[in-house]
C-alpha cells in the first residue's frame, strides 16, 4: 500500500511537469491559433540542455540550463509565431512545425548520441527522505513543488490578471481586442514565446527523471495531445485533472500492468471525447 | 526552387487535359519500373507504393472529406499485424491478407471512429495523431500478436493456392502495384458516387449538407472507415514486399510522410503515390548520397518546402481570384 501511494507520487510529479507543456501547447492552439507540434521537440531540447550543462549535478550548470532553456523556448516560440503569421492555414502549421521538429530532433539526437542519457540533481536535491517509512528522491518532490507553482502562477496569470484577461480576449475576438488599441499579434508572440518557454523549461526540470532518449518527443508531445483534447481544447482545469490521469497511468498503471498502459491512455482520450459531445455541427475554423 | 517546380506543376496539373494524360503515362512507367531499375531501387518502389497506399487514405480524410488526419499509420499498423498473424498461422495467401487486413482495419476504425469522428477540424487533427502514436505503443507492447519492439517476420506469399511463393522485388513490386491499382480503381468510382459528392460537400459546409436532411455523421464515420481500410490494405502489401513489420511501420513519423505525400502534389490518387515516390527516393536514395544517416533534415525540409509551397500557391489563387479583387 505505501509503496503504491509512492508510485503515485511519481505520477503527481510527471502528471505536473506534463501539465506544464500541455498549458503551453493548448494556449499555443487557442489563443495563437498555431498548430505546435514541434513541441515535444522543445522540451526534447531542456533535456539536451541539462544533459550538456548539467549532467553531473551542479548547481551552477543546472541554473544556466534553466536560464538557457527559457531564453531558447522563448526565442524558439517566438520565432515560430513569426514565420507562421504567413501560414494561416492549421494544416501547413502542422507541416512547418512537423519538419522544424524532425530537423531540431535530429541535431539534438547528433549531440546526445542516441541513448537514453542520465542526469543527476543538483547537489542537495540528489538525496532521499523518509516518506510512509519509505525513502523517496528529494528532487521529485522538487519538482512536484515547482510544476504546482508554475502550474498555479499560469492559472492565476490567465483567469485573474489584466494580461491573462488580454490573453482570453484575443482568443474569443481578436478584431475585437485591436479596437482596443492592443496589437493581437503582440499577444500571439507572447503567447507562443511563454509556450515555448514552458516545454523548454520542464525538458530541463524533468531531466533528472526523464533524461534525453530517443523517442522522448513523440512521447512528451502524445501526452500532451491527449491532455488537451482529454480535458477539454481551451480548458485549463480539464487539462490540469487530464495531466494528473495521465500521470497515473503513465506510472502506476505502468508498473502494475504494463501492457495497460497505452490501452487505458487511449480509453482516457475516447471517454474525454466522448464525454464532451462535440456536436457535429459545430466545425472548427480549419480549412 | 523547389517549392515553386512544386507549387508549378501542381498547377500545371490542375488544368483537366494534363490531368488525363498523366494516369495512363505514370501507370505505364510504374508498371516498366522492374525492366528498367535494380532490385534495390526497385524493392523502394514498392514500399513507395505502400507509403502511397497510406497517403492516398490521408487524402480520402484530409482532402475529400476536409478531416485532416496525422494518424493513418496506425490503420496500416493494424493491417500489417493482421495479415503477418494469419501469414504466420493460417495461409500464405497474399491476397486473402490483403482482404482480412482491411476488414481488420475497417473494423478497428469503426470503433474508434464513433469516437473520433464526433470532432472536427483542428481536435480531430489532434485526436488522430494521439490514437496513432497510442497504436505505436500498444505494439511495442502487446508482445505476444506483435513480437513487441523486434516485430514479426513471416514467409513470403503467395498469390495462387499450392502455388510456388513469390520472392522476387520485380514480382513482389507488381503484386503490390496491382493491389494499389485495384484499390484506386475501387475509390475512384466510389468518388464519383453520389457518397463522395456528399463528402466533398460536408468538407466545403456540413451545416448546409445537414439542413438538406443528410446525416452528416454517418457519412463522416463511413469515410474514416473506408480510408482506415485502405491504409489497412497498405499494410498486407508492406508485409507481402518486405515479410516483416514493427511498431515504428505504423508509427507517427510514417502517418506524417503520408499526409506530406498526399498534399505535395497535385492533391489526387496519382499524385499522391508520386509524392510518396518523390518521399521515399529523398530519404533512401538522395538523403544517404548527401547526408549520411541524417534523412530526417532532409525529410523535414521537405515538409518546410511543402507548406511553403502550398501558401505560396494560395496566396497566387486569392491574388488571381477577381471576388477577392485580388487582396487576401
Amino acid at each position: 500500500m505505501a509503496g503504491d501511494l509512492i508510485v503515485a507520487l511519481d505520477g503527481v510529479a510527471f502528471g505536473l511537469l506534463l501539465y506544464c507543456v500541455a498549458a503551453g501547447l493548448s494556449l499555443s492552439l487557442g489563443v495563437a491559433g498555431v498548430f505546435q507540434l514541434s513541441h515535444g521537440a522543445l522540451y526534447l531540447a531542456g533535456a539536451c540542455l541539462a544533459w550538456w550543462f548539467a549532467a553531473q549535478g551542479t548547481w551552477l550548470g543546472f541554473v544556466v540550463a534553466l536560464l538557457v532553456g527559457l531564453a531558447t523556448g522563448a526565442a524558439a516560440g517566438g520565432g515560430l509565431a513569426e514565420l507562421l503569421r504567413h501560414v494561416p492555414d492549421h494544416l501547413d502549421q502542422a507541416l512547418v512545425t512537423i519538419g522544424a521538429g524532425l530537423i531540431l530532433v535530429e541535431v539534438l539526437t547528433s549531440g546526445y548520441g542516441a541513448q537514453a542519457r542520465t542526469v543527476l540533481p543538483p547537489p542537495g536535491l540528489d538525496g532521499a527522505v523518509t516518506l510512509l517509512g519509505r525513502a523517496y528522491p528529494v528532487y521529485r518532490l522538487t519538482i512536484i513543488a515547482v510544476a504546482a507553482v508554475l502550474s498555479a502562477a499560469l492559472h492565476l496569470t490567465v483567469e485573474r490578471s489584466r494580461p491573462g484577461v488580454l490573453v482570453r480576449a484575443v482568443a474569443a475576438d481578436p478584431r475585437h481586442v485591436a479596437t482596443l488599441g492592443v496589437e493581437p499579434r503582440r499577444v500571439h508572440l507572447a503567447v507562443m514565446m511563454a509556450g515555448g518557454a514552458l516545454a523548454v523549461f520542464a525538458g530541463v526540470l524533468g531531466a533528472p527523471i526523464l533524461g534525453p532518449a530517443p523517442g522522448l518527443d513523440t512521447t512528451v508531445l502524445t501526452l500532451s495531445l491527449i491532455i488537451i483534447v482529454a480535458g477539454g481544447l481551451g480548458s485549463m482545469r480539464g487539462a490540469l485533472l487530464a495531466a494528473l490521469i495521465v500521470g497515473q497511468v503513465h506510472t502506476s498503471v505502468a508498473v502494475a500492468w504494463p501492457t495497460a498502459a497505452p490501452f487505458l491512455l487511449a480509453a482516457l482520450l475516447l471517454v474525454g471525447l466522448a464525454w464532451r459531445t462535440h456536436h457535429h455541427l459545430i466545425t472548427a475554423r480549419v480549412a | 526552387m523547389i517549392t515553386l517546380t512544386i507549387a508549378g506543376v501542381a498547377a500545371a496539373a490542375r488544368t483537366t487535359a494534363a490531368r488525363r494524360a498523366s494516369l495512363p503515362l505514370a501507370v505505364a512507367a510504374a508498371i516498366a519500373a522492374p525492366w528498367v531499375l535494380d532490385a534495390y531501387t526497385i524493392s523502394l518502389g514498392s514500399y513507395a507504393i505502400v507509403l502511397g497506399l497510406v497517403a492516398v487514405s490521408a487524402l480520402l480524410l484530409t482532402d475529400v472529406a476536409g478531416l485532416p488526419t496525422l494518424g493513418q499509420g496506425a490503420y496500416l499498423a493494424i493491417g500489417g499485424y493482421t495479415a503477418a498473424t494469419l501469414s504466420r498461422t493460417v495461409t500464405s495467401n497474399g491476397p486473402l491478407q490483403l482482404l482480412a487486413a482491411t476488414a481488420a482495419a475497417a473494423t478497428a476504425a469503426a470503433a474508434v471512429g464513433v469516437f473520433a469522428t464526433r470532432t472536427r477540424g483542428t481536435t480531430f487533427l489532434l485526436t488522430t495523431v494521439a490514437v496513432g502514436v497510442l497504436t505505436q505503443a500498444v505494439a511495442s507492447r502487446a508482445t505476444s500478436i506483435t513480437g513487441g519492439d523486434a516485430g514479426r517476420s513471416v514467409d513470403p506469399i503467395t498469390i495462387w493456392p499450392a502455388t510456388a511463393p513469390v520472392t522476387r522485388h520485380g514480382y513482389l513490386y507488381l503484386y503490390a502495384l496491382a493491389c494499389a491499382l485495384a484499390v484506386g480503381g475501387a475509390l475512384a468510382l466510389l468518388l464519383r458516387s453520389r457518397f463522395g459528392l456528399t463528402l466533398r460537400g460536408i468538407a466545403a459546409a456540413e451545416a448546409r449538407v445537414q439542413a438538406n436532411g443528410v446525416a452528416t455523421g454517418r457519412y463522416v464515420l463511413l469515410v474514416y472507415v473506408i480510408a482506415a481500410a485502405v491504409a489497412g490494405a497498405a499494410g498486407a502489401v508492406l508485409i507481402a514486399v518486405r515479410h516483416t513489420i514493427g511498431p515504428s511501420d505504423g508509427g507517427f513519423i510514417v502517418s506524417a510522410l503520408a499526409l506530406l505525400a498526399a498534399l505535395v502534389t497535385t492533391r489526387t490518387m496519382t499524385g499522391a503515390m508520386l509524392g510518396a515516390a518523390v518521399i521515399v527516393a529523398v530519404r533512401d536514395l538522395v538523403a544517404p548520397a548527401l547526408l549520411a544517416g541524417h534523412a530526417n533534415i532532409l525529410l523535414g525540409a521537405l515538409f518546410l518546402a511543402a507548406a511553403a509551397g502550398r501558401s505560396i500557391a494560395r496566396r497566387a489563387r486569392l491574388a488571381a481570384d477577381p471576388s477577392t479583387g485580388g487582396f487576401p
